[in-house]
C-alpha cells in the first residue's frame, strides 16, 4: 500500500511522531539490510547503559566485599538476577571524583566530569561514553546511538540535570524519545514513499537547511565572540542533521523490515513502562538500528507503580527513617532486578545470523553515581554481557576510589572502541577482564 | 537579635593570607573573598599535617601549601577533596588523632561556604549574558502571540529544573533534533493559523440543558432496575429446577465440580427444566457465563439511588450531579457524551460558563465543583480548577471557567469536559457512597445541581487575527494555485518583521524564502503548502528562535529601543513585545526613563504579567516541590487536587498583589492579611468568603497566617506527603527568606541509623545531627528553624500535637509503640536569639527585610537578565535595594529599578 507523499516525511521528531502515527520514516529499511548484509562478517559489538538515578539499598544490594571472586553470595537486591549469575559482575569501589552533588545520579555518572571546571560558567560537562562508543560502533547502523528518557519523571528520580545519561561531544545534554511511544516511533514509524519522492525531498530537504544555515550565518557577522559560541550549537544541529541526511542518502530504496514488536500503548508508567522500554531497546538491536543505547530510568514512578507511596528522594534517605522506608528502598531493587534479568533473558534468547545471541555481543552497564542518599562513593556498578571480553560471573572489588571511568574506559576499549582516555580516566582495569 | 549569618565577615580584611612557600598571585579587588578564617590552620597542623605535610605526603597531597585565599579551580578542587573526605568520615583515620567536636563542625562549617563563595566567584561571568534562546514557555507565548495558536511544547525541553532560572542563556541549549521539532511545531502552527484565518471569525459554542441528559437516565435507570428484576427471576427458576426431585442425581452429579449455588447455575443446561437467560432479556454471552446476571443481583444498591433521583424537585429544568453508579454509568451529566468539545473546535482560549446552584441541604463543604478534561477511550487531565457554587436552585449562578484547551490535550482525545462534585473522583469516594447507604438507604443525597453548560472558543477583538496573521493579506485555503509574486513577497516580508520582532528582514532573506517558495510550487505542490513551506522556515532561524542582540564589538552599548521592548516584554509577559511597545520603540521613546517606566506599569497591570508572576514564582520559590510527591489522602482528605493547585494560586495570587497595590514586599515576611478564595478561606477556618476570586482578608490577632510561611503551599513543600521535614523548610526559610543559603548537601556523609525503629519525638530524632560535626556544621543553623514551624503539620494546617509509630521487624504496626506529643516549637537562632513559638519566630524573620530582599534581587536579576547572579552584581543589588528601601521595600520599585538600570538597558 502507498500513502501519498507526505510533506512531514522527514520529520523524526517525537512531537511529529506522536501527532501523525501514519508519519513515514526515511531510512528504516536499512534494518533488514544491515542485519543482512552483515550476516556473514564478525557480529557488531553493543553497548547498553542503563542509569536509575537514586542509588541503591547499602545492605542489602552489593555482595560482601570480603566474598570476591566467583563463589559470592548473591544478596537480596539482586536475587531475581540469580539465573544469570555467571553472566554478570558486580564491579565495587569505583568513584567520579569530581561529582559533589548528591542529587546529581546521572548527570556526570557517564562522563566524569567536573562541574567547576570551565572557569567563568556555573555549570560544565563532557562527552558521555555512550557518544564516545557510537563514533566508532555506530557506523553502519541506522542511529549512531540512541538516547533514551523518561520525560517529567526524571525530576523526582535522582538524575540531576541533564536530559538524558548521554553529553555531546561539547558535553551539552542530548535529548531523546521520552516514552516507549515516542521510541517506537523513532525506531519502526513506516515509510512507504516512492524512491523518487524520497530523492526529491531530500533535495528540498537540503536547500531548507541551507536557507537555515544562511540565516544563521547572517546572524553570526553582527554577533560578539560569546553570542557565537551559543550559535555554534544552532550550527552543529543543522550540521547533525546533514550528516544524517547524508547516510539516509545512502540508504535509499533499501526494503524495511516489520518491527519484531506490536506498538506500544501510551500512557503506561513505572514498572511497565521500563519493561517495555527495554523490549523496545531489543529490538533496536535486532534489527541493528543502533548499536549504542542509553536508557534514563524513570524511578518516581516506578514506585508509584509498586504502590510505593513514599516519595523517591526520600526513599533514598531510608537510613534513620521507618523501617517502611527501607522496605520502598529494597522494592525498588527488586523490581529493577527483575526487569533487569528479563532484559538479559530477551539478549540471550535473540539469535544473531551466525547462531550466537545478541548477549554475545552486547556489553550492559547498569548502574547509578548515588550509592544511597547523598553517598556518591562505591557508585553501583553492574556489568553484563559477553561484548566487551569482560569478567562475568564475578564480585570483582577494586581498589577504593578507582575511577568509574577506568571501567567505561575498559568496556570501550574491549568494544573495540580506539580510545585511550575517558573523564578522569587513569587506565582500563585488568581486574575486569576475562 | 542576631541571625546567623554565613558570610565571612571575620576575614574579609585578610586578603591575602598564603601558607608560608606559596607565592600566588593576588587577584584583583573583589568582594567577599573566598578565605578560608585562619584559626583553622590549627586543625589541619595537627590533624592532617603529619601525614600530609611536607616530608610524608601521603596519597600524593599536602595540606601545609594550602592558600587560605581560593582564587583558582586547582586550589578549589584541593580544598574540595578536603571537605569530602572530612565528610565522609574517611579523614583523619579512625585509629589516628581525631579533632575536637566543636572545632571540627566549625572548620567544616566554614569550609563548605567559602568553596560556595569560591565556586561563585569563579563561576562569575561579569554581566555577560550568553545569547538566549527562547524557553519552551516564552516559545509557547510567542507563537501565541503572533499566530494566535496554541501549540504543544511538550517535546521541547522544559528548560527549568536545572540550577538556575529558565532564563538563563547559558543553560538553554539547541540541538538536531530540538531544530527538527521547530521545524515541525512552526509547520502545525502555520496550519493551524490559516484553517482558523479561513475558517473566519465565526462563533463556535455549543450549549447544552442539562435536562435533555434527564430522560437518557431515565432509559437506563429502567433498563438497570429491568435487569435486577431478571436477575433474580432467573436465579430462582434454576434453583427452582435444580430442586425438583426429579432432578437430585444430576445436580448431586454437577455438585461434584460446582460445588456452591452460584457455580451450580453455570451448568443450568444440564439441569432439565432450568430456563436460559435470554428468556429474562439478558444477552446471548450470560447463557455461557451468568457472572453479568450476579453483577446485577449484587448490585441493587443503586436501585433505591436512581429511584431517589428521579423522585427529585426541578429535573424539568437541569440535572444534579451524582455519584457515578457502577451499573449503566448512572446519570452522572459528566457521563453523557453530548458534553464535549466537538471535534471541529481547534485547540486555543476557551470559556465554559456553567450555569449551576447548591440545594438547600447541601453542607458548606459540598458546594465545590470540579472543572476538567477527559477522552473517550479514558485518561483525564487532573481537575483544572474548583469553583466554589453559591448560587441555589431558585437563583443559580453562572460560572465563567475561561481555560486553554491545549493542542497536547486536543491530541490526547480529552475532549469530554467533567464536572464533578469536588472529591468525587478521589479515592474515598467509594467509602462515602457506602456510609450514605448505611445511613439512608439509597446513597449520597445531591448537592449540585446544574442548568446548563455552555462551550465557547474565545475571540478576543484585540488580538484577532493575530498580528503574524494580519500581516498575511492573501488567500490562505487549499484550493487556490496561483497568486502574483510580488503579493507573496511582500506578505512575506511583512511576516518576518513580526515574527523578528520589528526587525527587518536582512538581504537576500526574501530571495532565498522566495526561492522555497517556488521549489515547492514546481513540485507540484498549492500555493498555501508552499507558503507554509516557506514561512516555517522563518519560525525555526536563529533570528526568530534567540533574542538577538547584535554586537559584533563586544563592547558594552546601549541597546536599541526593539531590543529594550523585547527585554522588557519577555521579562514582564514571557512573550514579544505588542504593537504599542514596538511604536514607541521605533519613535525612539522608549528609551526616555519616564515612558519605560510608563510601560513598566502598564505591562505589570496586564493580566500577561501572569506569564511573570507564575514562572518567576515557581522557580524562585521552589514551588514545583508540592508535585514531587503524592498526600496521604486518608490522613489530608481535605488536601486533594484542588486544594493542592488553590493554595499554589495563593502564592501567586499574593504576589500578584503586591505587585499591583505596590505593596510592600516585608508583607511577603509578616502581614496582617491572606487573600483566599471561598475554598480556601474554608481550608484556613476563615469566616465569610465565598466565591473563586482571591480577595483580601484581615486576620486576626494572632493568626497563624499571613505572609508566604503562613501559606499551606509553603509549608506542604516542607513535607513529604505524610510527615513534615523540618530540615527542608529550615533550609528553605535560610535560602529564600533570609539569604543566607547553606552549603548544597553533602556528598558521603554517613547516614544515622540507629534509631531508625525508635520511638522518638521528630526533635529528638533530629537531636541526633548535633552528635556528629559532619551534620552539625550545617543542621545547627536549619534544625531550629524547622522546630519553629512544626505547629504546621505536612498540609499546612495548624496542629498541637504530632505522633510517630515506628513498623515492627515484622512489618506492623505497633498501636502499643505509637507515640504522641505536644508540639514544641521553642528553641533558638544559631548564635541569634530564642523564640517560644512560631508567631516569635515568624516576627523575628520579618525584621529581615533587608535580607530578604537581597535574595529577591538577585533572583530578579538572574530572571530579568538571563544570566547567574554573581558577585560582580553586588553594586547594582545595593542600588536596587536602596532605591527599594526607601520605598518601604515597595514591590514595584524593585521591578522598576532594575529596568531603568545600566545593566538593564544595555548589552
Amino acid at each position: 500500500m502507498n500513502t501519498p507523499l507526505n510533506r512531514r516525511h522527514f520529520l523524526r521528531t517525537s512531537t511529529a511522531l506522536i501527532a501523525l502515527p501514519v508519519l513515514e520514516s526515511l531510512g528504516f529499511r536499512r534494518f533488514a539490510s544491515a542485519a543482512q548484509t552483515q550476516s556473514r562478517g564478525p557480529r557488531p559489538k553493543r553497548i547498553i547503559f542503563l542509569g536509575f538515578g537514586w542509588g541503591v539499598t547499602q545492605d542489602s544490594w552489593y555482595p560482601n566485599i570480603a566474598q570476591p571472586g566467583s563463589d559470592y553470595t548473591l544478596p537480596a537486591g539482586l536475587e531475581p538476577l540469580a539465573r544469570h549469575k555467571a553472566d554478570f559482575s558486580v564491579v565495587q569501589g569505583l568513584l567520579n571524583k569530581y561529582n559533589s552533588n548528591g542529587h546529581y545520579g546521572s548527570t556526570f555518572w557517564l562522563t566524569g566530569a567536573n562541574e567547576f571546571g570551565e572557569p567563568g560558567q556555573s555549570f560544565h560537562n563532557t562527552i558521555s561514553a555512550d557518544q564516545v562508543a557510537g563514533e566508532t560502533l555506530g557506523k553502519g547502523a541506522r542511529f549512531d546511538s540512541l538516547v533514551l528518557d523518561c520525560g517529567a519523571a526524571a525530576l523526582a528520580s535522582g538524575h540531576g540535570q541533564g536530559l538524558s545519561l548521554s553529553w555531546d561531544i561539547r558535553g551539552k545534554p542530548m535529548a531523546g524519545p521520552k516514552n516507549p511511544v515516542e521510541a517506537f516511533h523513532r525506531l519502526f514509524a513506516k515509510d512507504t514513499t516512492p524512491l523518487a519522492q524520497q530523492k526529491a525531498m531530500l533535495a528540498q530537504r537540503r536547500s531548507v537547511l541551507d536557507n537555515a544555515l544562511e540565516n544563521a550565518r547572517e546572524l553570526q557577522r553582527t554577533l560578539s565572540k560569546t553570542d557565537n559560541s551559543k550559535l555554534d550549537e544552532y550550527f552543529q544541529g543543522i550540521r547533525d542533521i546533514e550528516t544524517r541526511l547524508s547516510r539516509d542518502e545512502k540508504w535509499l530504496g533499501v526494503p524495511q523490515p516489520t518491527p519484531p514488536l506490536k506498538e506500544p500503548k501510551p500512557d503506561l508508567a513505572g514498572y511497565e513502562e521500563i519493561k517495555l522500554m527495554y523490549a523496545i531497546m531489543v529490538a533496536a538491536l535486532q534489527t541493528d538500528s543502533t548499536r549504542v543505547l542509553t536508557y534514563r530510568q524513570p524511578v518516581s514512578t516506578l514506585l508509584t507503580s509498586l504502590d510505593v507511596r513514599i516519595d523517591s528522594h526520600t526513599m533514598s534517605h531510608y537510613p534513620g527513617k521507618g523501617p517502611e522506608y527501607l522496605e520502598a528502598s529494597e522494592k525498588r531493587d527488586h523490581a529493577q532486578s527483575t526487569l533487569l534479568a528479563e532484559l538479559l533473558d530477551q539478549l540471550k534468547a535473540v539469535k544473531e545470523p551466525d547462531g550466537s545471541s545478541l548477549f554475545d555481543h552486547t556489553t550492559v552497564a547498569y548502574g547509578s553515581n548515588i550509592r544511597t542518599g547523598h553517598n556518591l562513593d562505591n557508585c553501583p556498578t553492574l556489568l553484563a554481557g559477553r561484548g566487551a571480553g569482560l569478567k562475568l560471573g564475578h564480585n570483582i572489588v577494586v581498589s577504593k576510589d578507582t575511577p568509574l571511568c577506568n571501567a567505561w574506559l575498559t568496556l570501550l576499549k574491549g568494544s573495540g572502541v580506539p580510545v585511550e582516555r575517558h573523564g578522569d580516566s587513569t587506565g582500563v582495569l585488568p581486574q575486569l577482564l576475562a | 537579635m542576631r541571625l546567623p549569618r554565613l558570610t565571612l565577615t571575620g576575614c574579609i580584611s585578610l586578603s591575602f593570607v598564603l601558607w608560608a612557600g606559596n607565592n600566588i598571585p593576588l587577584l584583583a579587588e573583589e568582594s567577599p573573598k573566598a578565605v578560608m578564617p585562619d584559626r583553622h590552620q590549627s586543625l589541619l597542623k595537627e590533624n592532617c599535617q603529619g601525614c600530609h605535610g611536607p616530608e610524608k605526603q601521603k596519597g600524593k597531597f599536602r595540606v601545609d601549601d594550602l592558600p587560605l585565599h581560593i582564587t583558582d579551580l586547582p586550589s578549589a578542587e584541593r580544598w574540595q577533596k578536603v571537605l569530602g573526605a572530612m565528610n565522609s568520615g574517611e579523614m583523619p583515620p579512625e585509629d589516628e588523632k581525631q579533632p575536637e567536636a566543636k572545632a571540627k563542625t566549625d572548620f567544616l562549617d566554614d569550609l563548605a561556604n567559602v568553596l560556595v563563595t569560591a565556586r561563585r566567584a569563579l563561576s562569575d561571568q561579569h554581566g555577560v549574558i550568553a545569547l538566549r534562546r527562547l524557553n519552551r514557555r516564552e516559545y509557547q507565548n510567542t507563537i501565541r502571540a503572533l499566530l494566535g495558536v496554541e501549540i504543544d511544547g511538550s517535546a521541547l525541553p522544559s528548560d527549568t529544573g536545572g540550577p538556575n532560572f529558565d532564563t538563563v542563556g547559558a543553560n538553554l541549549f539547541l540541538t538536531g533534533n530540538q531544530f527538527e521539532q521547530y521545524e515541525s511545531l512552526g509547520r502545525e502552527a502555520l496550519e493551524q493559523a490559516f484553517s482558523a484565518k479561513v475558517a473566519g471569525t465565526v462563533s463556535l459554542k455549543q450549549h447544552l440543558e442539562s435536562e435533555t441528559l434527564n430522560p437518557v437516565f431515565l432509559k437506563k435507570n429502567k433498563e438497570t432496575l429491568a435487569a435486577q428484576e431478571g436477575a433474580k427471576n432467573w436465579i430462582k427458576a434454576v434453583d427452582d429446577a435444580a430442586a425438583r426431585p426429579a432432578n437430585s442425581a444430576t445436580v448431586a452429579n454437577l455438585r461434584k465440580i460446582a460445588p456452591s449455588n452460584d457455580a451450580l447455575r453455570y451448568h443450568w443446561k444440564k439441569i432439565p427444566g432450568a430456563p436460559s437467560p435470554l428468556e429474562f432479556g439478558f444477552h446471548k454471552s450470560t447463557e455461557v457465563n451468568p457472572a453479568e446476571i450476579y453483577l446485577y443481583r449484587e448490585f441493587t444498591e443503586f436501585a433505591p439511588y436512581d429511584q431517589y433521583y428521579l423522585g427529585l424537585p426541578h429535573l424539568d429544568r437541569g440535572a444534579y450531579l451524582t455519584v457515578q453508579t457502577r451499573v449503566g454509568g448512572g446519570n452522572n451529566v459528566t457521563a453523557i457524551q453530548g458534553l464535549a468539545i466537538p471535534p471541529k473546535f481547534p485547540p486555543g482560549e476557551y470559556v465554559v460558563r456553567i450555569r449551576a446552584g447548591a440545594t438547600a441541604e447541601a453542607p458548606a463543604e459540598r458546594r465545590f465543583l470540579e472543572f476538567g478534561l477527559k477522552g473517550f477511550q479514558g485518561g483525564a487531565t487532573p481537575a483544572l480548577s474548583t469553583h466554589h457554587i453559591t448560587g441555589t436552585l431558585e437563583d443559580p449562578q453562572v460560572i465563567e471557567i475561561p481555560f486553554t484547551f491545549s493542542k497536547q490535550n486536543a491530541d490526547r482525545g480529552l475532549r469530554n469536559l467533567f464536572i464533578r462534585e469536588r472529591g468525587a473522583a478521589d479515592g474515598k469516594h467509594d467509602q462515602r457512597v457506602k456510609e450514605a447507604y448505611k445511613r439512608n438507604g439509597f446513597g449520597p443525597e445531591v448537592a449540585l445541581w446544574i442548568d446548563w453548560i455552555e462551550i465557547e472558543k474565545q475571540i478576543t477583538p484585540e488580538d484577532a487575527p493575530p498580528a503574524g496573521v494580519r500581516v498575511l493579506d492573501l488567500p490562505l485555503d487549499d484550493k487556490t494555485t496561483d497568486v502574483p509574486r510580488d503579493r507573496v513577497r511582500s506578505a512575506v516580508e511583512g511576516f518576518v518583521r513580526e515574527a523578528y520582532r520589528g526587525v527587518p528582514a536582512p538581504e537576500g532573506l526574501l530571495d532565498r524564502l522566495m526561492g522555497l517558495y517556488e521549489s515547492r510550487k514546481a513540485s507540484g505542490k498549492t500555493h498555501r503548502d508552499a507558503l507554509i513551506h516557506s514561512l516555517s522556515t522563518v519560525l525555526s532561524s536563529p533570528r526568530f528562535l534567540y533574542r538577538a542582540e547584535p554586537d559584533a564589538n563586544a563592547t558594552h552599548r546601549t541597546l536599541s529601543g526593539q531590543e529594550l521592548a523585547s527585554r522588557l516584554s519577555y521579562f514582564l509577559w514571557g512573550g514579544p513585545p505588542d504593537a504599542t511597545l514596538r511604536e514607541l520603540a521605533d519613535k525612539g521613546e522608549l528609551l526616555k526613563p519616564e515612558v519605560l517606566a510608563a510601560q513598566t506599569n502598564r505591562l505589570l497591570q496586564h493580566p500577561n504579567s501572569r506569564h511573570f508572576v507564575r514562572p518567576f514564582l515557581t522557580q524562585w520559590l521552589h514551588l514545583d516541590r508540592i508535585d514531587l510527591f503524592q498526600f496521604n489522602q486518608k490522613r489530608f482528605p481535605q488536601f486533594d487536587d484542588s486544594m493542592k493547585s488553590t493554595v499554589r494560586q495563593e502564592v501567586y495570587e499574593t504576589f500578584a498583589h503586591l505587585l499591583h497595590t505596590n505593596g510592600s514586599l516585608g508583607e511577603l515576611l509578616r502581614a496582617d492579611y491572606v487573600l483566599v478564595n471561598g475554598l480556601l478561606a474554608r481550608y484556613y477556618g476563615i469566616e465569610g468568603v465565598s466565591g473563586d476570586g482571591f480577595q483580601k482578608v484581615v486576620l486576626p490577632a494572632g493568626s497563624p497566617r499571613g505572609g508566604l510561611l503562613g501559606m499551606a503551599a509553603i509549608m506542604a513543600m516542607g513535607s513529604n506527603g505524610e510527615h513534615t521535614n523540618p530540615v527542608e523548610r529550615g533550609a528553605w526559610v535560610l535560602r529564600k527568606l533570609l539569604n543566607e543559603p547553606p552549603p548544597p548537601a553533602p556528598a558521603n556523609v554517613p547516614e544515622i541509623a540507629r534509631l531508625a525503629a525508635k520511638a522518638l519525638t521528630t526533635r529528638e530524632r533530629l537531636q541526633a545531627h548535633q552528635e556528629n560535626p559532619q551534620c552539625a556544621s550545617c543542621h545547627r543553623k536549619i534544625d531550629p528553624i524547622g522546630f519553629g514551624l512544626e505547629n504546621f503539620d505536612a498540609t499546612g494546617q495548624w496542629r498541637d500535637t504530632d505522633w510517630y509509630q515506628p513498623v515492627s521487624a515484622s512489618g506492623e504496626r505497633d498501636p502499643k509503640l505509637r507515640k504522641t506529643w505536644k508540639i514544641d516549637p521553642a528553641s533558638a537562632f544559631y548564635k541569634g536569639s530564642a523564640f517560644s513559638n512560631y508567631q516569635e519566630m515568624r516576627d523575628l524573620i520579618a525584621t529581615k527585610r533587608r535580607n530578604f530582599a537581597n535574595g529577591f534581587c538577585s533572583a530578579l536579576i538572574e530572571y530579568a537578565l538571563g544570566r547567574p547572579c554573581g558577585f560582580s552584581d553586588e553594586g547594582l543589588i545595593e542600588s536596587i535595594v536602596q532605591q527599594s528601601e526607601a520605598k518601604d521595600f515597595s514591590t514595584r520599585e524593585f521591578i522598576h529599578a532594575l529596568i531603568q538600570s545600566k545593566e538593564f538597558r544595555s548589552k
